[in-house]
């Protein structure tokens, strides 16, 4: 049984991110923030768009009547369109501002230092989009498990300026699911960045845990990964926290014992922490989650 | 024990494969997909385990692809690496 009911491609058309990108490029990030308001206030009126986000707003917010869920979805569509903002001006511009405390730095120089790679385990949360821009200091090879649909025209942020990515793809759709590259990334000491919130393929690799009240399916292969070769792994977060301004936290440092094969029971105990880091990310941020379909089973 | 049977009975002992025994597999098979019904991230285990027991890398796509073909090729590929 497969379980995925995401896509990667945007709502929007070619025009009309072509005229965001001419607006970031001529008059600079503001102005394009001013044309998003009328843009987001108009995909909101749209029922299409609002069922997108319906079934995260009714778990997030369940108490809500139903005005206050239309201002929810414009909330969410109005941050999610300042982040797209944000990342197409970080391209265009270079203006990007990205934090992150000292021992959340520290943490992940140490991490990395064990010399096992380190897999960064994140979400669909603020910013990630633009987050593998704040590891520029840290001088070790990253990359990245993605995977395009081929009809999308979002770009991303160093497309925009012209150069090579920061990071090397490695395309979840390849051999064996790019899972040879991902070992041989983490052998060599290598940052491995993985979404931890999207099921790709059939269900096999993912578990069931309760979030926001309702049981969603996560994938395991990050945990198994880490226990076949040893690497921690640092779930992070990329809040967005003004114009062009974002904060990396540091959620979680989880550590999977090595062996634990392939007997899905035995990564419960590891999923479940990033289920709970994230979930509680989304209580605090509740427009900065951005999965946009249903993930939810029951 | 030849080598393809002692990688049959490591498979089936790491991977926790408990309704097998050697016999089972088909030399020839697939190991991944239809075949043996192994995933993506049982490769994985499979590239350290080969590491470890032959000290044979199988480094990328390309030596995946031709060792992953079946019991026979993985036999035939560490058996080329370690000569």
């Amino acid at each position: 049984m497969t379980h995925q009911r995401w896509t990667s491609r945007s709502i929007g058309s070619r025009l009309q991110h072509g005229t965001f990108y001419l607006l970031i490029r001529t008059l600079g990030r503001r102005p394009a923030y001013v044309l998003l308001f009328f843009v987001v206030l108009w995909y909101t009126l749209r029922p299409m768009t609002r069922a997108r986000s319906a079934p995260y707003l009714a778990r997030r917010f369940p108490k809500a009547g139903r005005l206050q869920r239309l201002r929810h979805c414009f909330l969410l569509n109005w941050n999610f369109g300042l982040t797209l903002v944000d990342r197409a001006a970080s391209g265009i511009l270079g203006q990007i501002s990205i934090t992150a405390s000292q021992d959340d730095e520290q943490a992940l120089k140490t991490l990395l230092g064990e010399g096992h790679g380190l897999i960064l385990l994140t979400g669909h949360f603020g910013c990630w989009q633009t987050s593998s821009a704040g590891l520029d200091g840290v001088k070790t090879p990253v990359h990245v498990l993605m995977h395009r649909a081929p009809d999308d025209i979002d770009r991303q942020h160093f497309e925009h300026a012209g150069t090579d990515a920061p990071f090397r793809i490695i395309d979840p759709c390849g051999y064996l699911g790019g899972s040879i590259e991902m070992l041989d990334a983490l052998a060599k000491g290598h940052i491995l960045g993985i979404m931890g919130d999207r099921t790709f393929g059939n269900d096999r690799n993912t578990v069931s845990f309760p979030f926001l009240g309702g049981d969603v399916r996560l994938p395991f292969s990050a945990y198994r990964l880490a226990s076949v070769t040893g690497a921690p792994i640092l779930v992070f977060f990329s809040s967005r926290i003004g114009p062009g301004q974002a904060r990396h936290e540091v959620a979680r440092i989880i550590r999977v014992p090595r062996g634990l094969g392939r007997t899905r029971e035995n990564y419960l105990p590891y999923a479940r922490q990033f289920a709970l880091a994230l979930e509680e990310m989304v209580k605090a941020n509740p427009y900065q989650f951005f999965n946009f379909y249903d993930m939810w089973e029951n | 024990m030849d080598i393809k049977k002692q990688l049959k009975q490591t498979l089936i002992n790491e991977l926790n494969l408990e309704d097998l025994v050697p016999d089972d597999i088909d030399d020839g098979a697939p190991l991944f997909g239809d075949g043996l019904g192994l995933d993506s991230l049982d490769a994985v285990e499979i590239v350290v385990l080969v590491q470890r027991l032959y000290g044979v890398e199988i480094k990328d796509m390309d030596e995946g692809r031709r060792a992953f073909q079946s019991i026979n090729a993985l036999a035939e590929f560490i058996t080329e690496r370690r000569s």
